[in-house]
């Protein structure tokens, strides 16, 4: 079983000190050592963004995909390696705005995969422009005038689209995110884990200090996490004004919906029951195909 | 004017006209299969507008019992659907070609330009026969086809035994009225009094053909070569490759996916090939614009994979159900920065069979992205064709290390015992560990990156250049691995001819004609189109009187990369960018003109 520090790397890691990114980075780590993942067992993907530097710093078999663009080459390998685990991580600028197409998609096969969204609302690496989860008339480089978009609601278009596992977790809360990244990584199916990460440089709205005023463990509110509608509602819950109260706006954390048993979308095609290499040992006999066609 | 056809000939040209979504294309492949497994040479020419219902689709057969490369502009018997169809295919009718139609929907004799003298007006009441046996409206095309059958004096007995076989899983009923069908239609226009020169019967002393089109040969041989993963996104004319790899992917154990659209297709097939997988999408040039950036990340990544980019004529949407080579520079210059690729371009379906493989092989050899650049005339249309020779496929994978513990391969580790999955070596290939081998920990990176392929080293100076260069370093070693041009006709002659991809089909029809004519050309057809063979080209052009270049493009893309690898241009050029393809009659008169 690997010890947490045998995930890390050589490189050091360039996220600003108090980066978001620290606490998934670890509580990731933390749930894989537990979990007793051998490096050999799983793949990790990573999109393109501040959380994609993180590619560098952790020591496993990854791919570093294209800008919005994890979750196609990741579903090819949990398509094509039923042997492997797949693990992607995407940014909110990253998978819910170039990538959105690939997300809704991807949740509606259900692939057994887990997609760990780190949600700094804001575009870090391209120095704070307005993402898709930035809340609404937020004043940002590239809005001075404010957003005049709602945010993308992750947690309700995961619902929507049929995804069987739904959570949301707190970069502030390492303890807590480790426990849902195991329940995450062992569920059967699409698992979303979608991580408030505040961006310290850019977003001074949504900081560590405003998000620990207002979060609350669904787990500690015996939340019931088979009800779909429940979920799709208190999903609702966290879209809210800037200027709101601690109490007037709270925001949950832990499993919102959970449902076991689905059928992926592996366990519908034989083919995806080999892996792939194994189908290109020696040339494929197709006289069959060349006969029905003389 | 009318082009004579000889006493006795055995070559008949057969168009079917008429609105779409009549069952046209159907119709006019079970004539091509019977005519193939009675002996003869096939060749088919499907066309269509981009809908479902109306418009004018057309369906050109041309049947020999002797070698036949590309379809052919004459038409000895036309059966007209429709009124249309008689006024827009006329002038391809040969001295006393019939015209067969019904005569409860029109009149032939009444369209302008029929000439009875000229004409055979071979009338038929489909609507009728359809009615009489008690079948159904798209049935008419059954019993056009037993009139066409009756007309040139070809036995029933093959139409009907392919009846049989296309019903065998429905009701024996419906085979049975079909069959009943195509028996009156035969009988309606075996009683005509035209002077009839063909003459074609079954051959028995010939070997087996297959009848196949483009896009099966591309399936077949992305089959042979152990393809594990095809995703698409429908585009004509590579649909029908989806539906092909859907068919069999199952049975053949390849996982098919019809993507959200090509970006997914693309990255997919990067992650397929990460994972190990011979992976696959095909595509047009829209879906391929689509796919530029993951191609390119394909390029940096080495990641092996295959791209069937099939030209249908751009920009934008453009014409989607028809033909263009106009993607040559498209396919050598897609995504941005500077990579390794290979470009093979097929001129027909054995090539396309045989290229397909390869393909997987030099991707796997050299891990870099391999494009197969056809184009509609190819995917679309079906020949005969000797069967696909498999006893020539190989699989080579380079240097794969599949399973295991990567300390068994010290040739990939640092000297810390560390793998680099992106080592520099002195021919730029480095041993691609897949995921799950023991210790291969590595970052396959779309940013420039190390040895072990992480990103933020890769953006020191020296590192780049190193990766860079190794990267193109698998040129150097593409040019040996890859398929040289191909060389027809006698070695020295009247004109020379270099082309790509699809041109070959009616350049080597013409090569014929002319032949029989008295005149000779020679032709070379650039197979990889990159890396450009320029040595053999040079070669060729030099050697050679008179140089010309056939090319189905506006701009002259063949020319340019001539111009720019030879250093040197040719005599005359000949394009073509209406969407259709070249026929070989226009090459037939347009050589005779610059050789005059």
């Amino acid at each position: 079983m690997p010890a947490v520090k045998e995930f890390v790397t050589t490189q050091k890691p360039t996220w600003c000190p108090g980066c978001g990114n620290f606490g998934m980075w670890e509580a990731l780590k933390r749930a894989l050592s537990q979990l007793g993942w051998e490096k050999h067992e799983f793949v990790a993907f990573w999109g393109i963004g501040c959380h994609g530097n993180g590619a560098d710093f952790l020591d496993v078999q990854g791919f570093h995909a294209l800008h919005g663009r994890a979750l196609p080459p990741a579903t090819a390998v949990a398509l094509t390696r039923p042997d492997l685990k797949v693990i992607v991580q995407m940014g909110d600028g990253d998978g819910y705005g170039l990538g959105m197409g690939h997300f809704v998609h991807t949740l509606r096969r259900n692939v057994n995969l887990t997609c760990l969204a780190h949600n700094n609302q804001i575009y870090g690496l391209t120095t704070g422009q307005a993402s898709p989860t930035t809340e609404h008339l937020a004043k940002t480089v590239s809005t001075p005038s404010g957003v005049l978009e709602q945010p993308v609601n992750p947690i309700g278009l995961a619902l929507a689209e049929g995804a069987t596992f739904v959570a949301r977790g707190f970069a502030g809360d390492i303890p807590h995110l480790t426990e849902l990244y195991k329940r995450a990584l062992t569920h059967e199916g699409f698992a979303l884990v979608d991580v408030f990460q505040p961006c310290v440089t850019w977003n001074k709205v949504n900081t560590f200090q405003w998000f620990r005023e207002r979060v609350y463990k669904l787990e500690d509110e015996s939340w019931d996490t088979s009800d779909r509608s429940a979920a799709f509602d208190l999903s609702l819950s966290t879209f809210h004004d800037l200027t709101c109260t601690p109490e007037e706006c709270r925001v949950p954390i832990g499993i919102y919906y959970e449902k076991t048993g689905e059928p992926t979308y592996e366990q519908g095609l034989e083919a995806t029951k080999v892996p792939g290499w194994h189908r290109a040992m020696n040339p494929r006999d197709v006289e069959h195909i060349i006969r029905s066609l003389t | 004017m009318r082009r004579e056809v000889p006493e006795g000939a055995t070559e008949v040209r057969i168009r079917i006209g008429g609105p779409a979504g009549f069952g046209i294309k159907a119709a006019g492949q079970s004539l091509a299969r019977v005519f193939a497994r009675s002996g003869f040479e096939t060749f088919d020419l499907t066309e269509y507008p981009s809908l479902i219902k109306g418009g004018h689709n057309t369906y050109h057969l041309r049947v020999s019992d002797t070698p036949i490369y590309s379809h052919v502009l004459d038409t000895d018997v036309l059966v007209a659907l429709d009124e249309p169809t008689v006024g827009l295919h006329l002038d391809e009718l040969t001295e006393g070609g019939a015209i067969v139609f019904d005569p409860k929907a029109f009149d032939a004799a009444q369209v302008d330009g029929v000439d009875a003298d000229h004409h055979c007006l071979v009338p038929v009441p489909l609507d009728d026969i359809v009615y009489e046996v008690g079948g159904v409206k798209i049935m008419r095309n059954v019993a056009a086809l037993g009139a066409v059958l009756g007309y040139i004096g070809f036995p029933l007995e093959p139409l009907a035994d392919s009846i049989r076989q296309q019903f065998a899983h429905k009701a024996p009923e419906i085979a049975e009225q079909n069959i009943a069908a195509a028996t009156k239609g035969y009988e309606f226009s075996r009683e005509h009094d035209c002077a009839f020169p063909h003459n074609l019967q079954p051959l028995s002393d010939r070997p087996a053909r297959m009848l196949v089109d483009g896009n099966e040969a591309f399936g077949i041989g992305a089959l042979a070569a152990g393809v594990g993963l095809y995703c698409a996104y429908p585009m004509t004319p590579a649909s029908s490759l989806l539906h092909f790899m859907a068919k069999h992917g199952e049975r053949e154990g390849v996982v098919v996916k019809h993507t959200e659209d090509e970006l997914a297709a693309m990255n997919m097939v990067v992650g397929g090939a990460f994972a190990g997988t011979r992976s696959m999408c095909a595509t047009s040039g829209g879906g391929f614009s689509l796919m530029v950036e993951a191609f390119g990340f394909a390029g940096v990544s080495e990641s092996a994979c295959v791209v069937g980019l099939f030209t249908r004529p751009g920009p934008a949407t453009g014409l989607p159900t028809w033909t263009e080579q106009s993607d040559l520079r498209f396919a050598l210059h897609a995504a941005q920065g500077e990579f390794p690729r290979v470009v093979l371009a097929p001129g027909d379906h054995d090539d396309a069979f045989h290229l397909t493989w390869q393909a997987f092989n030099l991707a796997d050899q050299l891990q870099t992205p391999v494009i197969l650049l056809g184009d509609s005339y190819l995917s679309d249309n079906r020949r005969t064709t000797a069967p696909f020779d498999t006893s020539a496929v190989t699989v080579e994978r380079g240097k794969l290390v599949a399973e295991g513990d990567i300390a068994d391969h010290p040739e990939a580790l640092a000297e810390d015992g560390r793998y680099l999955r992106y080592k520099i070596t002195d021919d730029g290939l480095s041993v691609r560990a897949l995921p799950g081998v023991k210790g291969a920990q590595q970052i396959v990176n779309s940013y420039e990156h190390d040895e072990v392929g992480w990103g933020a080293p890769g953006e020191d100076a020296p590192t780049r250049v190193a990766q860079n260069d190794k990267r193109m370093r698998k040129l150097e070693l593409a040019r040996t691995l890859v398929p040289p041009p191909a060389r027809f006709g006698p070695e020295s002659a009247d004109l020379s001819i270099l082309l790509f991809g699809t041109t070959k089909m009616p350049v080597l029809q013409a090569l014929d004609w002319l032949a029989e004519d008295g005149v000779t050309i020679n032709v070379m057809q650039v197979v990889t189109v990159w890396p450009f063979p320029a040595e053999e080209v040079s070669t060729f052009l030099d050697a050679a009187g008179t140089t010309a270049i056939i090319e189905g493009n506006h701009t002259g893309q063949l020319q340019g990369l001539v111009r720019e690898q030879c250093l040197r241009d040719v005599d005359h050029t000949l394009h073509r960018y209406d969407g259709r393809p070249f026929s070989p009659e226009q090459v037939t008169e347009w050589v005779k003109e610059v050789l005059a």
